[in-house]
């Protein structure tokens, strides 16, 4: 606890998650998908989160902005800045996500809501946190569109989703994280459901994120080679447990844990160094 | 956008039209095919009299030829005479009985569906409660049990024992006298259509796009306003001519139970009279109905949902 308030203090530090425990609630009985979580994530840099399906990485993340499904609860601190996200209220958590934290979601496909144009889903998020007008929302939707490589003119605007390929929709999932101009962006497998070319696109717009917009990033991905691209630090996840963390050059090349050597054993050899 | 919706709606007309002869075709050869005539009595009339009085009525030419006359006298919007009320045409008693019919099936439907989609959502978004079981409790009676049971129910409890409420009577559109008529056909059709909603709205909620919506930090109200409704209320939409058909079987028997002196009493009359042009008149204006709401429901549906292409 000491340590905790202590770690707060430093202003470089975005996310101070400890002891952090997720439950579902199912006919079974109790299950405990998310075992004494602790890690840290500094302004400017990558946190990795790898692990197989079903690891509980999704879950760590959902737990911390209120998106667990009905049947889950959360213990634990999770502070992000100064505010302990598991206690505060859902108010100041919704002014916290959206505005201050970006969610990027692993089915592009299902994401954008499909009976609102392009244009409003961009610009309702701004509208709604920073109480600007219409107009301006869109031109700002038209600065984010050019970060994220699409093309900024009226058409994407005036499209609906299901107009847009896969990975135009990711992108435009990303441009809504970036509307408020966030401190922390969470993408949970931005790249899985995409081809491979598309994947590497989208992962060149999250490096650039963190380097040119000081963003802190979580990137999840059971992809260990997507990890070792872009994260300055890596979790190892397996059933719910965090079984290694550290400095990703570190843990990719000398790894202590046996799952993690097993993990990198799956990747190809020209992926990594 | 506009020209598109043109053509589409342009193209819907002229195919009513033949789904129209046909159904007046099968209303005529019915009505030919079910024993007696319109002037078939207890006592047999003077054959020289019968003669005349069918020959009047054209019924003495064969089949296909007042068929031919019927449908000539159709497309100059003419019905034809009653065979029973004999000073009056269909046309006539039908523009009688119009107000009251859609006075009553268009109030009936706005309340269900008003009512309906507004519980529905409520028991979605507080679902497993006390609330959401007290809704789909009442609902499952209203589907259960039917409008000729409930009618005579409410009317027993409202007019005769707490006498708020008058039994029957058209009264020129009073509030009053409408109040049990529209309950009654509305009901079920409320029963129904909360539980399409809260089934809908449920799935909805459990979306993506919902999450996505939650992870804008949007509160709650504002993602059902904006992310939910239109997505949810789809189901409903389609449903809107079905319950309306629904609605217009349902009021034939309300009318006759509160007295009311709709298009539905003239059908039941003409029907068991053998009154063919009243019965035919009746059914063409039914089914014109039903294909200008099913017309109606793919308008809102393609207004409603983008990836709807008309
Ligand atoms: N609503 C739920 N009820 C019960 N168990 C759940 C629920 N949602 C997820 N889980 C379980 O939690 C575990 C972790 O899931 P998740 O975090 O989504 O895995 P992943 O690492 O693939 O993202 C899985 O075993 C999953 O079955
Ligand atoms: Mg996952």
């Amino acid at each position: 606890m000491q340590l905790t308030q202590k770690n707060i203090k430093n202003n470089n530090l975005l996310l101070n998650i400890h002891n952090l425990n997720v439950f579902f609630k199912t006919p079974e009985g109790i299950s405990h998908v998310v075992k004494d979580a602790n890690f840290n994530l500094k302004k400017g840099t990558c946190l990795g989160v790898v692990g197989e399906s079903g690891s509980g990485k999704t879950q760590t993340f959902f737990s911390i902005t209120g998106l667990l499904a009905n049947n889950g609860y959360v213990e634990g601190e999770a502070f992000f800045k100064d505010t302990n996200l598991i206690t505060c209220d859902d108010e100041t958590r919704r002014g916290f996500l959206g505005k201050s934290i970006g969610f990027i979601f692993q089915d592009p496909m299902t994401s954008l809501t499909p009976h609102l144009n392009i244009g409003d889903q961009l610009a309702e998020i701004a509208i709604y946190h920073k109480k600007i007008n219409k107009n301006k929302a869109l031109k700002k939707a038209i600065e984010v569109m050019d970060i994220v490589k699409l093309p900024s003119n009226r058409d994407i605007i005036n499209s609906y989703p299901h107009e847009l390929s896969g990975g135009m929709k990711q992108r435009i999932m990303i441009a809504i994280s970036l509307m408020c101009e966030p401190d922390l962006i969470i993408a949970d497998e931005p790249t899985t459901a995409l081809d491979v070319t598309t994947q590497a696109e989208i992962l060149n717009i999250f490096n650039d994120l963190k380097n040119n917009f000081n963003i802190g990033l979580v990137l999840i991905s059971h992809n260990i080679g997507v990890i070792a691209e872009t994260s300055n630090e890596v979790l190892v996840m397996k059933d719910g447990q965090i079984l290694e963390s550290g400095e990703t050059a570190k843990v990719l090349t000398k790894p202590k844990n046996e799952y993690t050597k097993h993990l990198l054993s799956c990747i190809p050899p020209w992926i990594g160094n | 956008m506009r020209i598109t919706m043109i053509k589409f709606i342009t193209k819907r007309i002229l195919i009513a039209i033949p789904t129209l002869l046909i159904i007046v075709a099968f209303s005529f050869s019915m009505m030919r095919v079910a024993p007696g005539g319109p002037f078939t009595n207890e006592r047999a009339l003077p054959p020289e009299i019968e003669r005349n009085i069918k020959a009047a009525y054209n019924l003495d030419k064969p089949v296909y030829e007042q068929f031919y006359i019927y449908i000539k006298n159709l497309t100059k919007g003419d019905f034809g005479p009653s065979f029973k009320y004999k000073d009056f045409s269909v046309k006539e008693l039908i523009l009688n009985g119009l107000p009251v019919s859609v006075t009553l099936g268009l109030s009936s439907i706005i309340i269900s569906l008003f009512i309906g989609s507004f519980l529905g959502i409520i028991a979605a978004i507080n679902r497993n409660t006390v609330f959401d079981y007290s809704v789909m409790g009442v609902s499952l009676v209203g589907i259960c049990v039917p409008s000729f049971v409930m009618a005579p129910l409410l009317s027993l409890f409202f007019s005769l024992y707490l006498g708020i409420l008058p039994t029957s009577g058209w009264n020129n559109g009073n509030i009053l006298n409408l109040i049990l008529p529209i309950t009654a056909l509305s009901l079920p059709q409320i029963a129904v259509i909360s539980r399409m909603m809260r089934a809908s709205t449920i799935e909805v909620l459990n979306s993506n796009f919902i999450r996505t919506a939650k992870s804008k930090g949007l509160n709650q109200s504002y993602i059902i306003r904006k992310h939910v409704i239109r997505a949810s209320i789809l189901p409903i939409i389609e449903y809107l001519a079905p319950a309306s058909a629904g609605l217009m079987t349902g009021s034939i028997i309300i009318e006759q139970i509160f007295g009311l002196p709709g298009i539905g009493r003239y059908f039941v009359v003409g029907a068991l009279q053998r009154d063919y042009t009243l019965v035919s008149g009746v059914l063409i204006l039914y089914a014109s109905l039903l294909i200008f709401l099913i017309l109606i429901t793919d308008i809102i549906r393609a207004i409603l949902d983008p990836r709807v292409k008309i």
